[in-house]
């Protein structure tokens, strides 16, 4: 399939892929992305990400269209739909009321529901991550470490962390406590998403907290702000939070539905 | 609130009483009723209740439980904790077909036991016995409520990491909608009057509450009414103190094993206290209004004469237990700040009362409601913790 692309450009990396945006002849434009494989494990999450984003049939994730190993040179190809929009990092500014930050919640919840569903937690949500297409609807990209319940972990457990992007993920990821990932630990980023939509800043920045440590070291203890100088605290907002930002899962929402129940009440 | 019959032996009473209007349904136990003869019980005594599997102990045959098919022993001879590898979803096949075959209003998931949990428990738990009986229930398309037994030992109350992670691994499961949540009772007196225990047990009911999860409680004795502000879904009632209250020892098969026979007593709802019937008969001797302590029912005529002759194997109190807990429980408020006021004001009420009965008789430990003042405090303890 790849022959049959035009590259139009490189785009940024993304771990230790090179991606381009390319146009196929019948597709339209694509991502192709294209690395080596290092190990077992990288191959195994690649392979898991692949065949999930293939039999996903949802605008919430980018279709697949191909995917192919050259087992002697150990390189990959992935060739999937390039989602027209900006990276949610980008736009964070646009969603300036609380109703618009619940709508874009409320719609990341459902594409969510999709892969929970499947017993899948997505574990390096983002604004990286999310894309919001012109008609304000998200896409949520890089599956390349969700975990998969229903399967074999990956993640060694000598590890001290779990693999994650530190400064969104929950504590049990920090600490790599495996038996508690779950889809509350999703809940988690999406509300440090929230909360950062809300205020404009990340709500565990230590200059925001008022102390010496870094993002993480809040994270892990429980520490962050739900109003700054020039933003006041919002009832809601801050329910959210104590339903989503709590060290343990058990304090946070169980489930996706109670959540969307939360949701609609507010939107 | 419901209130469930907790049998065992002499599951008759249960069963008569149920059928007298007593109770909200029954909890069947597999060491005191043959399979095929649950099978034929009449359906109303069944659509309203459960079976608890009783696989506490995978190898120990106590009873009648090995007539049931899902018993391991059945599966394989001499079966082995290793065995479990193999045999762990036709387990779960055959559990869930025997309770869809008595059609129960809820299909259980059992649990083992362990003096001591290992390491593995809570993972091995998942994929032993939650992940092939969820998967086989959804498979099978079979629409009942799922309630996962849970075993809560003194440290999961007592000790902030175990409690958490037990926590954590209940409310992890998306597809059970409750617990069969059973308090394992490791007291020596009869009633529990240990403060941190019973205000750490409200709490734990409480998470699961707020996690909208229904929590139905096994075992219970009379802090069935402590436990009950924490707002759980079921209470129940039993006849003997092994089933007001969960010990292994029921499970083990103790043959040889000297059996002491228990004084017979009678629960007051005034009192919120069970009383030892020689108290009960020095009361006569000397209070001419001490039926005025007891409840009335359709048992206290005859256990108030005298020729009754109180024996621990006697029906009456046990029966006349039955339907005064279960009226006192259906009769608490619904709201939790209702139920908070009103069991303080019980407490202190029943306080007065064995104020005015230790004039004239003199009660022991288990008997003179020294655990209201415990309760009384623990209440205050949770109301501020509800406030927090």
């Amino acid at each position: 399939m790849i022959r049959d692309c035009t590259i139009i450009k490189e785009l940024p990396q993304g771990g230790q892929k090179i991606v381009h945006l390319a146009e196929h002849s019948k597709v339209g434009k694509v991502v192709i992305k294209e690395g080596t494989i290092k190990s077992f494990t990288s191959l195994e999450r690649i392979k898991r990400e692949v065949e999930l984003l293939s039999e996903l049939e949802s605008d919430f994730y980018p279709k697949q269209h191909h995917f192919n190993i050259d087992v002697k040179t150990k390189k990959f190809e992935i060739v999937e739909d390039y989602i027209e929009g900006k990276v949610l990092r980008e736009v964070m500014t646009e969603f300036k009321t609380t109703k618009e930050i619940f709508t874009l919640f409320n719609s990341l919840i459902k594409g969510l529901s999709v892969i929970w569903d499947k017993n899948i937690v997505h574990r390096d949500l983002k604004p990286e991550n999310i894309i919001i297409r012109p008609n304000g609807m998200p896409c949520i990209i890089d599956l390349g470490i969700a975990r998969f319940l229903d399967l074999e972990s990956l993640t060694k457990t000598i590890s001290p962390m779990g693999p994650c992007t530190p400064i969104y993920a929950a504590p049990e990821q920090l600490a790599n406590n495996k038996n508690l990932i779950d889809p509350r630990t999703d809940f988690f980023s999406l509300g440090i998403i929230v909360l950062e939509l809300y205020l404009g800043v990340h709500p565990y920045d230590p200059a925001c907290v008022g102390n010496q440590f870094s993002i993480v070291e809040n994270i892990m203890q429980n520490k962050y702000v739900v109003e700054t100088d020039t933003k006041k605290r919002d009832g809601v907002i801050v329910e959210l939070a104590n339903k989503t930002l709590q060290t343990q899962p058990y304090e946070r929402f169980r489930n996706y539905k109670m959540l969307n129940a939360f949701i609609a009440k507010q939107i | 609130m419901k209130v469930y019959h907790q049998t065992g032996f002499r599951y008759k009473w249960n069963i008569e009483s149920f059928l007298n209007g007593v109770g909200n349904g029954l909890i069947y136990s597999p060491i005191n009723i043959d399979a095929d003869k649950l099978l034929a019980l009449d359906v109303k005594l069944k659509h309203s209740g459960f079976l608890d599997p009783q696989l506490y102990l995978l190898y120990e045959a106590k009873g009648t439980l090995d007539t049931y098919p899902y018993f391991p022993g059945n599966i394989k001879p001499d079966f082995a904790t290793p065995d479990l590898d193999n045999s762990h979803i036709q387990l779960a096949q055959l559990c869930v077909d025997y309770q869809v075959q008595n059609n129960f209003e809820y299909l259980i998931i059992p649990s083992r036991y362990y003096t001591d949990n290992p390491t593995t428990f809570f993972s091995q738990s998942t994929d032993y016995f939650v992940t092939p009986f969820c998967d086989y229930i959804r498979n099978k398309n079979i629409q009942k409520k799922i309630l996962l037994s849970v075993i809560v030992k003194t440290i999961m109350l007592s000790d902030e990491e175990k409690r958490n992670e037990v926590l954590n691994w209940i409310t992890g499961h998306q597809n059970i909608e409750g617990v069969y949540l059973i308090l394992e009772n490791n007291f020596t007196s009869k009633q529990i009057k240990d403060f941190d225990y019973l205000l750490n047990a409200l709490k734990f009911i409480k998470v699961l509450k707020d996690n909208q999860m229904e929590v139905h409680l096994g075992y219970s004795n009379t802090e069935a009414l402590l436990y009950s502000i924490a707002m759980p879904d079921s209470v129940t009632i039993g006849s003997y103190e092994n089933l007001r209250s969960f010990g292994i020892k029921r499970f083990q098969d103790m043959e040889k094993s000297q059996m002491r026979a228990p004084n017979a007593r009678l629960y007051s709802s005034y009192l919120l206290q069970w009383v030892d019937y020689e108290y009960i008969q020095a009361m006569k001797k000397l209070m001419p209004d001490y039926a005025n302590y007891f409840d009335d029912s359709e048992y206290r005529p005859l256990m108030f004469t005298p020729e009754f002759k109180w024996h621990f194997a006697k029906s009456e109190p046990y029966k006349h237990y039955f339907y005064v807990f279960d009226r006192q429980i259906k009769s608490l408020p619904s709201t939790q700040e209702g139920r908070i006021e009103e069991l303080k004001c019980k407490i202190k009420n029943a306080l007065t009362l064995f104020k005015k009965i230790e004039n004239e008789v003199l009660l022991d430990e288990n008997s003179d409601g020294s655990h209201l003042p415990t309760w009384f405090n623990v209440i205050n303890a949770f109301q501020k913790e509800l406030t927090k």
